[in-house]
């Protein structure tokens, strides 16, 4: 699959390399156009920047409505994503070793809400939230971003389990070890990338979430949310600067995701 | 938890929490969008019922109608793009040297995980009025107004495609992996050129990931929210963006809910349309 001998003539191939080239200059370049218009030392956004200096980066970090909306939205995905991972792992087991006749149907019930368009799920979430008199408030936001989250989880951690030797497992087991440690200390160590990889796609997701978050709150900002409203009034430097905070972390995320050898996407497991 | 229960049904408990979560967030909202689409919205004032109103509004009003068919041909020219850029990078990957494909992986997969807003700043500081091409183009005076980049169906289509070509290029690339190169290697040792051999091979063989890679990317561009907000202003307008505002500045429920619907009706034909022109190729 690797060699570059493929089929045919060579130059079909150098056609392909240019056009790849293309998208993936399309897809990167205007994040790192971002970045770097993020360092300008001037009061506009120029490209390239006449000076440069990280005088926005100050703005953002002593301002308090950046910082109280990153703290929310630090703060939201922050209890989401170990209760999403407790959840969804919970159910992927459920789904791995339950009745195999009732698997699939089961699997589409746990995957159900991804499939629905966001703006939909927010309205029904909304209106939920609105006869609960909970909208506003982490008791909606919380459940909200685990709807979308869990699926993520289930997919990945399934996917793992899936390869899984449960002989090992059972091994701890004929060895005194009830089934509670024989999974603690056996099985999820083992499926340990897939646990880390559902941490990371949630605690994204939730930390990105903009439609059904829109929907739940009146006062209360979330960071992408202070964002929009900040772009709705002016492009002001400081959304570039607040941008690249954001790139870097999920910049980092991604990379200790496709190091670790585990990329989850869709029912795609790439390995 | 007893261990000599049965070890089959005993395992579903485990399900029990996300079943509740689901029902609480995702299945009870549904039914209730479901029954206030059959609501009357009078004087502000909304009548639980079975009444007909908002669907006889959606098609009869002039706008909705319109709005609707707009979204689904932006969706389907979004889907067109994305497939058209997004196969060659999907083949590129699959028959590059390891360490390449690791850093076109990266490319694919970085920006699922980007935020979506982040990259629509991004698009406006380079096709904003005064963005990098039109700041550019002025300065070495090819132009002398502004050119109209964003704020139309260019800019949203553009932005869009950035964010949902991975969407696209990860089926693909599963469904291309999955074929067996030496099909292809017997067709062009017996003297198909390169052309013909995908053409006849690849192409047909790749079908599944394009449908799921299609199927997917219209799903999500009919739901699509923030992007054409950002790089749309108010010209470009799409059902997610009427039915926020008859929620959010109408307060006129039933309608919103009636569209909501409408939204899913149009995704499950889509869906039931994929997979019956799967079924179709592969019986052939």
């Amino acid at each position: 699959m690797s060699s570059q001998e493929h089929y045919g003539s060579r130059l079909p191939y150098k056609f392909l390399i240019g056009v790849v080239t293309l998208v993936i200059f399309f897809l990167e370049a205007p994040l790192i156009i971002l970045v770097i218009q993020s360092f300008t030392a001037e009061s506009y956004l120029s490209f390239p920047p006449p000076s440069y200096g990280i005088r926005w980066y100050k703005e953002v970090l002593t301002s308090e409505d950046w910082l109280n909306s990153i703290s929310l939205s630090l703060t939201i995905a922050a209890i989401v994503t170990p209760l999403s991972l407790v959840l969804g792992t919970m159910a992927a087991f459920a789904l791995d070793r339950g009745p195999k006749k009732l698997k699939n149907g089961l699997q589409t019930i746990m995957i159900a809400p991804m499939v629905l368009p966001h703006i939909v799920l927010g309205l029904g979430l909304f209106k939920m939230a609105l006869q609960l008199d909970i909208d506003d408030s982490m008791l909606a936001y919380i459940p909200a971003h685990l709807t979308i989250t869990i699926p993520f989880v289930v997919i990945s951690v399934g996917a793992s389990l899936q390869t899984f030797e449960q002989s090992l497992e059972e091994a701890a087991r004929s060895l005194g070890a009830n089934r509670f440690w024989a999974v603690w200390y056996i099985t999820l160590p083992i499926i340990r990338p897939a646990l880390i990889a559902g941490g990371i796609f949630s605690f994204i997701i939730s930390f990105d979430e903009f439609i059904i978050t829109f929907f739940l709150t009146t006062f209360q900002r979330t960071l992408p949310i202070e964002m929009f409203s900040t772009l709705m009034y002016q492009v002001k430097p400081s959304i570039a600067a607040v941008s690249t905070l954001t790139l870097a972390v999920t910049a980092f995320l991604t990379a200790m995701l496709i190091l670790r050898g585990q990329v989850t996407s869709g029912d795609k497991v790439i390995k | 938890m007893s261990r000599n229960s049965d070890e089959n049904y005993g395992a579903l408990w485990l399900l029990t929490p996300t079943v509740l979560l689901y029902v609480a967030t995702f299945f009870v909202p549904i039914i209730m969008l479901g029954v206030l689409s059959f609501a009357r919205f009078e004087m502000s004032v909304t009548t639980i019922g079975f009444y007909f109103d908002n669907y006889i509004k959606i098609f009869s009003d002039g706008i909705t109608l319109k709005i609707f068919f707009q979204t689904v041909r932006l969706s389907l020219v979004i889907t067109f793009w994305c497939l058209i850029l997004g196969y060659p990078v999907a083949l590129m990957m699959r028959s590059c040297s390891p360490k390449m494909k690791m850093v076109l992986l990266f490319c694919v997969v970085s920006p699922l995980l980007t935020s979506i807003i982040v990259r629509n700043v991004a698009w406006l500081l380079i096709l904003g009025r005064s963005g990098i091409i039109n700041d550019t183009l002025i300065q070495w005076g090819l132009t002398s107004k502004p050119l109209p980049l964003m704020y139309n169906e260019f800019g949203v289509i553009l932005a869009v495609v950035h964010v949902y070509l991975s969407f696209m290029v990860l089926p693909l690339f599963g469904a291309l992996n999955s074929i067996n190169s030496s099909i292809e290697e017997a067709a062009s040792s017996l003297g198909a050129p390169s052309w013909r051999v995908f053409l006849s091979i690849t192409l047909p063989l790749s079908l599944p990931g394009i449908m799921a890679g299609c199927t997917l990317v219209f799903i999500l561009s009919m739901g699509v929210y923030l992007t054409p907000v950002i790089m749309g202003g108010n010209f470009v307008l799409t059902l997610p963006m009427l039915i926020t505002e008859s929620v959010r500045e109408q307060y006129d429920w039933p309608f919103a809910s009636a569209m909501a619907l409408m939204l899913l009706l149009a995704i499950g034909f889509m869906v039931i349309l994929s997979s019956g022109v799967q079924k179709l190729v592969g019986r052939r």
